[in-house]
């Protein structure tokens, strides 16, 4: 009903001033914004503050907490599992950004080689079905994978003559880490895949077809077409696998607790401990807001990184 | 096109050209990566028909007769995980919705003073994702007196939700056609009409993209209820099937029947939301650019 006087009056109100045209501010503006904020800001901003005043504290909630100034960081700095815990990071971002990319995209750029639409859809849906299981529920899942007894892959070792292969993988500390990161295994049920995937499909045909004219093949259309384009996504990407990798903890929480041996611990799970079961909640709020300030600033640097490239890219 | 009686023998003698191969070979691998990525959920749905002594016998292949109690025996542990999974989601996502949407129309349509302050300060908490406040929020929750109860398990899910959904609703209804809204206000209509009967049902897409987002969200989010929730009826489906598994670590049919169960709301949305899903992840990178 009232949008049918579009027509007619829309250019009436191309007011000189274009900026200016949603003038008159309402005071119900600010009141619309009210319930947001006061929700972001009290269960968002104030525990994050509150954190970052009590790591200078020897927190104990409900009680007084003296004041420690940096001994809290003194500590975390000779903290040497605490920094173990990033090297497994590492390792886990070095994955994250190679191998999980690298499968997601061929699977990507065979997805768009198939001549026909409708397989192109139907193998996009079969490959990312596994996300609509709960991500704990793949958790459990490769753990009886990998159980020593009764696990499905020392039972295939077995079966195909390789007994000697057989192994405690998430009991033994050299393969611990490694059986997490191979977790959802071969990693296409993800965002990767649909950027990836997404992007190839926004590239318009045309300049498929141009290259095929001039006889460029598929690899080197890949490599001279496919990849350039896409690399407008590895910011995305880049800053995704970073918040992805910085969180990374409840695997290793649900099956190793960290172990064996510290094998597994990460940033987020030696947090976890430090507060609710060795009670130093001061400390706990320490490493908490160290981790905030390396996320922000690694997610920040990424952002930043991105857009000085993007003008010099974009053309 | 040919007659009948030739056309199915000719399909079937068609030469195999380039492009056919290549068809086929993509699909052949296609294929293969999509059987090791589903392997796992085929090989549960696989044990969740086997009695125990079935799966003691022959652990990898099918075997016979199905064993349909297991669902029942799983049904009986897990309904309480997907009612409070699903009360806890079904609030996330009303107010998530209300609220992202609210702020996301006078984001986008209004100009006023502190407008990009107030976007900068909502968007800045993308980058702080939950698990980097655990601690704080639990002394928070703590003190005021919230945890074990149903509050807990939504307030800090909403939180991060409705972050998400300004975000994306702010994107959206910025990019609907002007027009619209100029016709409407010619029209004389209120903000709050306008807001109601222009805005809604054109970001209805948009709309079903964080309703997803939302439940998915709940049946990901697991330190939170891990760390703050003992009742058992309370647990969501995250930590409840987790506990679950601790009670039933031999059996497993059942327990295998308890994950698709806790995995079927999800799986369900996710078919039908799909290409609203699809739709989220593409204004995700339409934002990015």
């Amino acid at each position: 009903m009232t949008l049918h006087p579009a027509g007619r009056s829309a250019s009436a109100d191309r007011s000189p001033v274009p900026g200016r045209r949603r003038h008159r501010i309402p005071g119900g503006i600010y009141l619309a914004l009210v319930p947001t904020l006061g929700l972001i800001g009290f269960f968002g901003y104030y525990p994050d503050i509150n954190g970052l005043i009590h790591s200078l504290t020897n927190w104990e909630p409900g009680f007084s907490s003296p004041f420690v100034g940096l001994g809290n960081y003194r500590a975390m700095w000779h903290d040497s599992l605490w920094w173990e815990s990033f090297v497994h990071l590492g390792i886990i971002f070095v994955v994250a950004v190679t191998a999980m990319w690298v499968i997601p995209l061929a699977a990507a750029e065979l997805l768009i080689t198939l001549s026909r639409p409708r397989w192109r859809l139907f193998f996009r849906y079969l490959l990312i079905v596994p996300l609509a299981f709960s991500p704990v529920i793949q958790v459990l899942t490769w753990q009886f994978i990998y159980d020593p007894n009764v696990g499905v892959l020392n039972d295939f070792l077995g079966k195909v003559g390789l007994s000697v292969l057989e192994n405690n993988w998430l009991g033994d500390p050299n393969t611990a880490l490694w059986a997490l990161i191979f977790i959802n295994f071969p990693w296409v049920a993800g965002l990767p895949f649909l950027i990836f995937s997404i992007g190839l499909q926004n590239i318009p045909g045309e300049i498929f077809d141009a290259a095929a004219i001039d006889g460029a093949g598929r690899w080197k259309r890949f490599l001279a077409i496919d990849l350039p384009l896409l690399l407008r996504q590895v910011k995305l990407l880049f800053f995704l696998a970073v918040v992805f990798v910085l969180q990374y903890g409840f695997a290793p929480y649900i099956a190793t607790q960290g172990g064996p041996d510290n094998a597994t611990t990460v940033p987020v799970l030696r947090i976890v401990g430090v507060a609710f079961d060795a009670g130093e909640w001061g400390y706990a709020a320490a490493l908490s807001t160290t981790l905030l300030l390396i996320m922000m600033l690694m997610s920040g640097l990424t952002l930043l990184a991105g857009r000085r490239r993007a003008p010099g890219g974009a053309r | 096109m040919a007659g009948a009686p030739t056309l199915p023998a000719r399909v079937r003698t068609r030469p195999i050209t380039p492009r056919r191969l290549t068809d086929l070979v993509a699909a052949a691998v296609l294929s293969c990566l999509a059987f090791v990525g589903l392997f796992p959920y085929l090989y549960m749905l696989e044990t969740a028909v086997k009695s125990d002594s079935q799966f003691n016998s022959n652990e990898a292949t099918p075997t016979w007769p199905l064993h349909f109690g297991n669902f029942a025996t799983a049904w009986r542990e897990v309904a309480p995980y997907l009612l409070s999974s699903i009360i806890v989601a079904a609030c996330v996502m009303f107010g998530c919705i209300l609220l992202g949407s609210v702020s996301g129309f006078v984001l986008a349509r209004y100009r006023f003073p502190g407008r990009n302050f107030f976007f900068g300060l909502i968007a800045l908490l993308l980058m702080v994702p939950n698990t980097a406040s655990l601690i704080p929020l639990f002394v928070l929750m703590r003190d005021l007196g919230l945890l074990n109860s149903y509050p807990d398990l939504i307030i800090p899910q909403l939180t991060i939700q409705t972050v998400f959904s300004v975000v994306l609703m702010k994107t959206y209804i910025e990019h609907l056609p002007e027009e619209l809204f100029d016709a409407a206000q010619i029209d004389g209509a209120s903000p709050a009409r306008t807001y109601w009967s222009i805005t809604l049902p054109l970001a209805r897409p948009i709309i079903g993209t964080v309703a997803l987002f939302s439940v998915i969200s709940v049946w990901s989010d697991y330190f939170w209820p891990e760390l703050t929730i003992v009742t058992n009826s309370l647990r969501t489906v995250p930590v409840g099937v987790q506990f679950f598994q601790g009670q039933l670590t031999t059996s497993y049919g059942p327990l295998f029947a308890g994950y698709l169960i806790a995995s079927l709301p999800l799986l369900i949305l996710f078919v039908a939301l799909a290409k609203n899903f699809l739709a989220g992840i593409e204004g995700g990178l339409a934002l990015d650019r």
